[in-house]
């Protein structure tokens, strides 16, 4: 990378205003905290200025000047992001997409959409649902997170045990790369000679480019969904009984474990209906043709049984599927009842590896004397632990800390991976040799080059070798906001 | 000793006795578009893999890595040619845990020895290019190859995880995860997947699974028009069907396939097309869909025909011929595109078995003389060619001529255009990560 990020001046944001207009830019002080940190609110930095660019033309305009003076470029959607993403650790133009937030098409018969970056993800199934089509893609926070934060952080979500995560359903890109060319990769038509550069902007959190536009492919609505819940006395069973559905040959839309702790705080907050003393619940879901997900629901019922599930509960119609849901939604405001302070960790492990993942966690978690708590996406062995601590408790927060580091090695000796779904970012940039070697680095670090030659894109997220932590970086008080998603 | 000498000598001695192949008839026989290569080497590990690219990057050696030798018609005539590079040795399954649904290979290992092991296990790699399952991993991956079942499952694209590439240096990098579910660092798996080998050679893959349904059901449907069989098509599509596969074949496909169905099916006018279609899953839902297919059929106006089981397995050597073209237009355009290709072959007198992939809107046709096997014209493919890739640029469509004998090659830019802007960037790419461009020399788009 080149030379170190310069500070914005006046003359840069008259020249930004001459872009966006006045009231696209937000440089107030008061302005600038607004932005300064994600749901990872651990890590803080507000950008010099933030821009509200409200077509491609604007977003090329905004990195070409920023390349031009050697100025940092931070992308931001919806702010939703759980890994330090959208904020701005040595300053520089945040350049947020919500103005840019348009459904451009819809085109069904070429089973598709066409959006602006900053469109909500719900809003597009809300669009595309009564003609009987739906953006499979389905992160926790799809109410509020945007398709172009989804497509830079190639967000999962419960249903992509299924479906697959953001990177299955793009079929094409309109970015700003950071050399600042306006360029469209793929699109509607499925196969075109080159390099697969759509593939590779998906998940490059804002480090490659900025997406100004993203084609996505639109999935039909199953002809039936059944949902299960079960219960377990322990959460050893639970996890044979995942690892029994997978191997079975079933692939459930979503196989999300809820355990213990999180139970009890569901239970004693909102009251979905779980057992009080089941140690951990399963939730299932199915959709599919009608006779696939009847048959199937009987298999897994057979399953949990011979798991020995305490409870098996089908939905009987639409209200109880949502009620068996609510738990698992409402999971994320049940933290704040069990912990004031608490840290997430997204690590993945082989699906096989649940079990012995558990066994490993529960002892690390006691070995520290903090509580972990589980609700995460078990079909893909995608682990949520949820670290708890007091950071009024002297040293809590080094435990939890430690805990969360440990907990990372573990799954990663088992085969495992880092970041799951949530990303990178600031978080996890140095924790990427735990699991890449030099050489596997390297080639990243030139991949960033190539689309990014000045080094001027979302510094500091994604890679390690980047001087992350300068002077701009305030380290702040380590929690995670009530209402987060997970 | 010659230069020449001791490159041969220390290929020897990276690959072992044996594995270096001098000899002029056994290298006119891997000759790439009739650029025959001074040597083949058979390296046997992912070590050697990346000793031999040390030595080709010092030595400016131009490499081409074949896997089973299926798809090297792909590409431009390379620019030069010094080097094979078979992988046809590296064939080992490094790890494969059935409950994990993921298994890692090494590349050289065919789709149909990963489906012997994978199928006593009840799953399957859900990839089935043509011409079938002789083709090597690695070679599909950098192809892009895929076939019927991308309806459902995807493409290598979405089935690769994790991958060990040997750079055009010689340093062995390693991209993705072991996982299903990972996004640690960059995508660099997506580069593996269409590059042709031109950033990388993929040595090992860590790819996704998929259980083999219980139950599975085909039938092939007849229509009087290509309009009928794509109204079938976009039936199927905007239902809450979920087939397994999806193909629309004009007439002159479904003629070469015709002893691949039970009963033979009156003859089909000129402009008539044919859908198969293929459903898995449990006995109960086969059959419910089957009946759903059935009744969807009526409004448009086909008649069912039952196929017999090997007709999956050999429409990709139906579409086997000297000329192969493969054309992607939206997908809803299908039928439309199916036509066109049909009046250009009629216009021509050339013989045509065309083969659409519904849903992602690709067509594969093969181009023969009329009345035999022997080659079209190559002004006439020329033209052809030409104007479909006009046709095709409003919608962003391509069409690439995946094979032709390399006299017509000249005559035509195999892989059509691309925008120069992309181009820009997948430049700067090849150059960053091959920069003497020693990996399959100028046989990528644009010459890359």
């Amino acid at each position: 990378m080149t030379a170190e990020p310069r500070t914005p001046d006046a003359s840069f944001l008259r020249e930004l205003e001459g872009i966006v207009g006045r009231g696209g830019v937000v440089s107030s002080p008061e302005g600038r905290l607004t932005y300064e940190c994600d749901m990872h609110t651990f890590y803080k930095g507000a950008p010099d200025v933030v821009v509200l660019p409200e077509s491609a033309a604007q977003v090329a305009a905004i990195v070409r000047l920023c390349r031009l003076h050697s100025v940092a470029v931070v992308p931001r959607g919806s702010g939703t992001g759980l890994i330090g993403g959208a904020m701005a650790p040595v300053g520089g133009v945040m350049v947020s997409m919500t103005r840019m937030n348009r459904l451009l098409e819809v085109d069904l018969p070429n089973r598709c959409a066409v959006v602006e970056p900053g469109l909500i993800n719900l809003w597009l199934s809300n669009a595309t649902r009564e003609r009987g089509w739906f953006f499979a893609p389905d992160p926790s926070s799809q109410m509020v997170s945007s398709i172009g934060g989804n497509a830079s952080t190639n967000a999962g979500g419960p249903h992509c045990l299924k479906y697959g995560i953001t990177v299955n359903h793009v079929l094409g890109l309109q970015v700003v790369t950071g050399a600042g060319e306006l360029i469209w990769l793929g699109g509607k038509v499925h196969e075109r000679p080159g390099y697969d550069l759509t593939g590779v902007m998906v998940g490059s959190e804002g480090t490659l480019g900025l997406l100004t536009a993203v084609a996505v492919r639109l999935t039909h609505l199953p002809e039936g969904v059944k949902t299960l819940l079960a219960s377990f006395a322990a959460m050893e069973d639970a996890s044979e009984a995942v690892s029994a559905i997978i191997a079975a040959g079933i692939i459930p839309s979503a196989l999300e474990m809820i355990d213990e702790v999180m139970v009890r705080a569901i239970e004693e907050g909102v009251g979905a209906g779980y057992p009080k003393d089941a140690g951990a619940v399963l939730l299932i879901e199915l959709d599919g043709p009608l006779a696939e997900i009847e048959s199937q629901s009987a298999r897994i019922e057979e399953i949990c049984w011979s798991h020995a599930a305490l409870e098996v509960r089908v939905a009987a119609d639409e209200t109880e599927r949502a009620l068996l849901w609510k738990g698992r939604k409402e999971a994320a405001g049940a933290v704040g009842r069990l912990t004031p302070n608490w840290l997430l960790q997204d690590a993945v492990v082989p699906r096989s590896r649940l079990p012995q993942i558990m066994r490993e966690m529960s002892a690390i978690g006691r070995r520290h004397g903090l509580v972990l708590a589980n609700v995460f996406h078990a079909g893909d062995g995608n682990l949520h632990p949820i670290i708890c601590y007091d950071e009024q408790k002297p040293g809590e927060l080094e435990r939890a800390k430690q805990v969360n580091e440990e907990l990372l090695h573990a799954c990663l000796a088992l085969g495992g991976t880092v970041t799951g779904e949530h990303g990178v970012g600031l978080d996890k940039a140095k924790n990427l040799p735990y699991q890449f070697g030099e050489a596997d680095l390297n080639f990243m670090a030139r991949l960033r080059r190539v689309f990014d030659p000045d080094g001027i894109m979302n510094p500091g997220k994604l890679l390690p070798s980047h001087p992350a932590c300068g002077e701009g970086f305030r380290p702040a008080r380590p929690a995670l906001p009530q209402g987060a998603w997970i | 000793m010659s230069a020449a000498a001791a490159v041969a000598h220390a290929l020897e001695e990276i690959a072992g006795r044996g594995q270096l192949q001098a000899d002029p008839a056994a290298l006119a026989a891997v000759a790439v578009d009739g650029v025959v290569p001074r040597w083949l080497v058979r390296p046997g590990t992912v070590e050697q893999v990346a000793q031999v690219l040390v030595l080709a990057s010092a030595e400016g050696l131009a490499v081409t890595p074949r896997g089973s030798g299926s798809s090297l018609a792909l590409g431009n005539p390379p620019r030069r040619l010094d080097l094979v590079l078979d992988l046809g040795r590296l064939t080992a399954v490094l790890d494969y845990v059935p409950d994990d649904m993921v298994a890692s290979v090494q590349c050289g290992i065919t789709l149909d020895a990963m489906a012997a092991r994978l199928g006593q296990h009840g799953q399957r790699l859900p990839l089935d290019p043509a011409p079938g399952g002789g083709r090597s991993v690695g070679g599909v991956l950098a192809t892009a190859a895929a076939g019927p079942l991308r309806f459902r499952y995807g493409t290598g694209r979405d089935l690769l995880l994790g991958g060990r590439l040997v750079q055009a240096d010689g340093v062995v990098t390693w991209g993705g995860a072991r996982v299903v579910k990972s996004v640690t660092g960059y995508d660099v798996p997506k580069l593996m997947v269409g590059s042709l080998g031109t950033l990388g050679v993929l040595a090992e893959a860590t790819l996704r699974l998929h259980p083999i349904p219980p139950a599975w059901g085909a039938r092939l449907w007849t229509f009087d028009t290509v309009a009928g069989a794509a109204a079938y098509v976009a039936a199927i599509i905007d239902s809450t069907l979920q087939p397994e596969r999806l193909v629309l074949l004009g007439a002159g496909a479904l003629n070469a396939m015709r002893d691949a169905l039970r009963d033979s099916p009156a003859d089909l006018p000129p402009d008539g097309a044919a859908v198969a279609v293929s459903v898995a899953s449990t006995a109960e839902a086969v059959r419910a869909q089957t009946a759903l297919l059935e009744r969807l059929a009526v409004p448009p106006g086909g008649r069912g025909t039952e196929m017999t089981g090997g007709f999956w397995s050999r429409l990709g050597g139906a579409l086997e011929g000297p000329v192969a073209l493969k054309l992607a237009g939206e997908p809803a355009r299908l039928g439309h595109w199916l036509r066109q290709l049909e009046h250009v072959a009629r216009d021509g007198g050339v013989g045509l078995i065309a083969v659409g992939e519904a849903g992602s809107g690709v067509l594969r046709a093969a181009l023969r003389a009329p009345g035999g096997d022997g080659l079209p014209s190559g002004t006439w493919l020329a033209g052809a060619v030409a104007g479909l890739r006009a046709a095709l640029a409003p919608e962003g469509g391509s069409l690439v001529v995946e094979r032709a004998p390399r006299a017509m090659k000249e005559t035509l830019d195999v892989w059509g255009p691309v925008a120069p802007e992309v181009l820009d960037v997948m430049r700067r790419l090849k150059h960053e990560f091959d920069p003497a461009g020693i990996l399959n020399s100028g046989r990528f788009a644009g010459g890359l």
